[in-house]
């Protein structure tokens, strides 16, 4: 079955059976009732990867995230596929592991499929990278910090002033002895967060503590084991900031099995505000990132490079940069009801 | 009775407020059609979410609301205007975000999408933070700015009662290039508790709206028409065409009606511009320029009232029937009853303090010398 076959049926041109395909709304009304009718009926279906070809378009993006085990990826994920689902993308999902190897391999395959664009979720990937993207003609849209210094179009918030605002808080909190469990992962996001933690340290007059700064595996894991850690110090915390939720849920696993209670002899404080922080008991403060709209932002982005590109149009919005919050709960000691409502 | 209001010449000043009621194309081509000026839509926002329910409760004077946003996502927007637009009318975009760039990014998709105007939310009084945006004058400067360099259509602020530091805010906004702005937004509230459940009607903080506010956005609109040169937009509590007149002479260009029509349909639109329309021609007044602002000249400074020596004195009107409310309602004691339809006035009590002159219905009481 092809289109040839169905112009003859329908008793139009190829032309117009393509433009009944691909630009329905250029067409005569009966004329493409007749000829969806006719494509209905003998179940044709066009070839997408022909498609592809000749359009040089196959309403596919790629998505790579670093890690599908934590919830704030997910998150981020479902917001990118709804919109582009709506415009009529299909989303290939990838995971990256945090692995920059794995990366450029997922990106190959995508530019062998012929992808529209990508959207890197906390990339690794170097300037270099993405030129040769865009040279084969993709689009590429960032979401939170990458590796290079690339001037494409990015959604990210600012986790310097994200982590100053969390320190800042437990150190209003009555808190001095502050630690600080960081994941490998992402790269660049967790650096500026420790610039935030050490930048709230410093105003507030206290000394770096090399001890309580450590590096992990952004996992539950990663969280209980970096949290034993601190918690076999002689001189132990007595609140522990951690740059995801994930690494916030193992640290408060850790001090109960310490048989230590939260917030009274130790407070956390976690980074990404994904769900289960609101379940957890105490509850989880932490920085609400606005996951899901991250991924929305990012998917209209794209488009819109997508877009712009077939019309030719200039982008009027090359950068987002959006709110995180603190999200004050029960886990770091705040006495004031009024803060959590709001 | 027509305006020219952020550069665009509508019909009349009446515009439909932000709202559900004009939550898609369907709806706002509704409003349209109750014969407003023009029509803003409900808030659209970047990431639709559940509305709470409930989320409205009512007094019988005022309204409290829960968060009423759009729950059409942007792309969605682009067909809503096409259909409200489909027989004409000016439409005005409200967004709202938290950072400028979220905020300028809407702005502009709604600019492509066909909106005449740009409405910034940026006082929404619940959820956000327990300090507004719009008190922070630097904020409003970055977003009024971020949105205005990125798009060419009007843009106005709407700013809230909450914020009491306005005149500073609208000076910033001015100077970021707003074309105008719009207050007062609804005010942050709790419309009442649940003394059995010991609860109050609605589970968060809301936004109260509705005649008691008028008072409030009456005075807002006055401090703003005396701070810079930039058209305003009154709102709150505008329940009749009378209401609009009095925010057009504290110095609106245009008024939005939103809880009035919320409460009593979008008849009630039309009767609000059928309203002015007589009221214009039979004060042969076609042009709210012809008389925005006319009150502010009679608002004083406490210095530069006049102390004259006023007290109060009646006309031969009869009382109601039992009633005693200027006697229970003098503070000095200067009212007695005379007989069952006169009271009698002591001028040596009356300080002419004027309350009476409210409560006597049948307006028999009055001032002077």
């Amino acid at each position: 079955m092809n289109i040839k076959e169905i112009a003859r049926k329908a008793n139009v041109s190829v032309a117009t059976v393509s433009r009944v395909l691909n630009h329905p709304e250029n067409v005569a009304p009966k004329t493409k009732e007749r000829v969806l009718g006719i494509i209905n009926e003998l179940g044709y279906k066009p070839n997408w990867f022909a498609r592809g070809l000749n359009f040089n378009k196959t309403n596919t993006i790629g998505l790579l995230i670093p890690n599908i085990l934590n919830p704030a990826y997910v998150e981020i994920a479902k917001g990118a596929e709804d919109v582009a689902n709506r415009k009529g993308y299909t989303t290939l999902l990838c995971i990256t592991e945090g692995e920059v190897k794995k990366e450029r391999k997922y990106i190959q395959t995508l530019i062998d499929r012929r992808i529209d664009g990508v959207i890197l979720v906390s990339s690794l990937l170097e300037d270099e990278d993405v030129k040769e993207m865009k040279k084969q003609g993709i689009a590429v849209v960032l979401i939170g910090e990458n590796k290079g210094n690339s001037k494409e179009p990015i959604v990210r918030i600012d986790c310097y002033a994200a982590a100053f605002m969390a320190v800042n808080h437990l150190l209003e909190c009555g808190h001095t002895q502050i630690a600080m469990i960081y994941g490998r992962v992402p790269e660049m996001e967790n650096k500026n967060k420790i610039e935030g933690y050490e930048q709230a340290l410093l105003e507030a007059g206290i000394l770096k503590n090399e001890d309580y700064l450590i590096k992990e595996e952004n996992t539950i894991e990663g969280g209980y084991v970096a949290a034993r850690k601190l918690l076999g110090l002689w001189k132990m915390p007595r609140a522990i900031f951690t740059t995801s939720d994930l690494l916030a849920f193992g640290v408060i696993d850790a001090i109960r099995d310490a048989d230590l209670t939260i917030p009274d002899e130790i407070a956390v404080m976690g980074f990404d505000n994904i769900r289960m922080s609101n379940l957890m008991e105490p509850k989880l403060t932490t920085v609400a990132l606005p996951l899901h709209r991250m991924g929305l932002s990012g998917a209209r982005l794209l488009l819109d490079v997508i877009e712009s590109k077939n019309d030719g149009e200039m982008m009027a919005m090359r950068e987002i940069v959006l709110q995180s919050k603190l999200k004050i709960r029960k886990s770091c000691g705040h006495k004031e009801r009024i803060s959590e409502i709001f | 009775m027509k305006t020219n209001f952020l550069g665009l010449q509508l019909k009349n000043p009446v515009i439909v407020a932000a709202g559900p009621w004009n939550r898609d194309g369907e709806g706002i081509r509704r409003s349209i059609a109750s014969g407003a000026g023009a029509v803003i839509t409900e808030t659209i926002v970047s990431e639709p979410v559940l509305d709470a329910m409930p989320r409205i409760a009512y007094n019988g004077l005022g309204a409290q609301n829960i968060r009423l946003y759009s729950d059409v996502q942007i792309e969605g927007w682009e067909q809503e205007i096409d259909i409200a637009k489909s027989k004409g009318g000016v439409i005005i975009a409200s967004v709202s975000a938290h950072t400028p760039s979220e905020l300028a990014y809407l702005a502009v998709k709604m600019e492509k999408y066909g909106a005449d105007g740009i409405e910034l939310g940026i006082s929404t009084p619940m959820g956000g933070e327990l300090e507004l945006i719009a008190s922070d004058s630097e904020k409003v400067y970055n977003m009024t700015r971020c949105v205005v360099e990125n798009v060419k259509i009007p843009v106005m602020v709407k700013l809230s009662q909450n914020a009491t530091n306005i005149p500073k805010v609208v000076k910033e906004i001015k100077r970021a290039g707003g074309s105008g702005v719009s207050a007062i937004n609804s005010i942050r509230c709790i419309l009442g508790v649940d003394i059995e459940n010991r609860a109050p009607f609605l589970p968060t903080y809301g936004g109260y709206s509705g005649a008691p506010i008028k008072p409030l956005g009456l005075a807002s609109v006055a401090t703003l028409a005396q701070t810079v040169d930039i058209p305003i937009c009154g709102i709150g509590g505008i329940e009749s065409y009378q209401d609009a007149l009095e925010y057009i002479l504290l110095g609106a260009s245009a008024v939005q009606v939103g809880t009035a029509l919320m409460i009593h349909g979008r008849s009630r639109i039309t009767e609000i511009v059928e309203g002015l329309e007589r009221w214009g021609v039979e004060n042969k007044v076609k042009d709210v320029k012809e008389i925005k602002g006319e009150a502010l000249s009679k608002l004083k400074s406490f210095e530069e009232i006049k102390i004259a020596p006023l007290y109060c004195q009646s006309k031969s009107i009869s009382c109601t029937d039992g009633c005693n409310k200027c006697i229970e309602g003098c503070m000095y004691g200067a009212i007695q009853r005379k007989d069952v339809n006169d009271i009698i006035v002591n001028k040596n009590l009356c300080t002419g303090c004027g309350l009476c002159t409210f409560l006597c219905e049948p307006k028999k009481l009055f001032l002077d010398w």
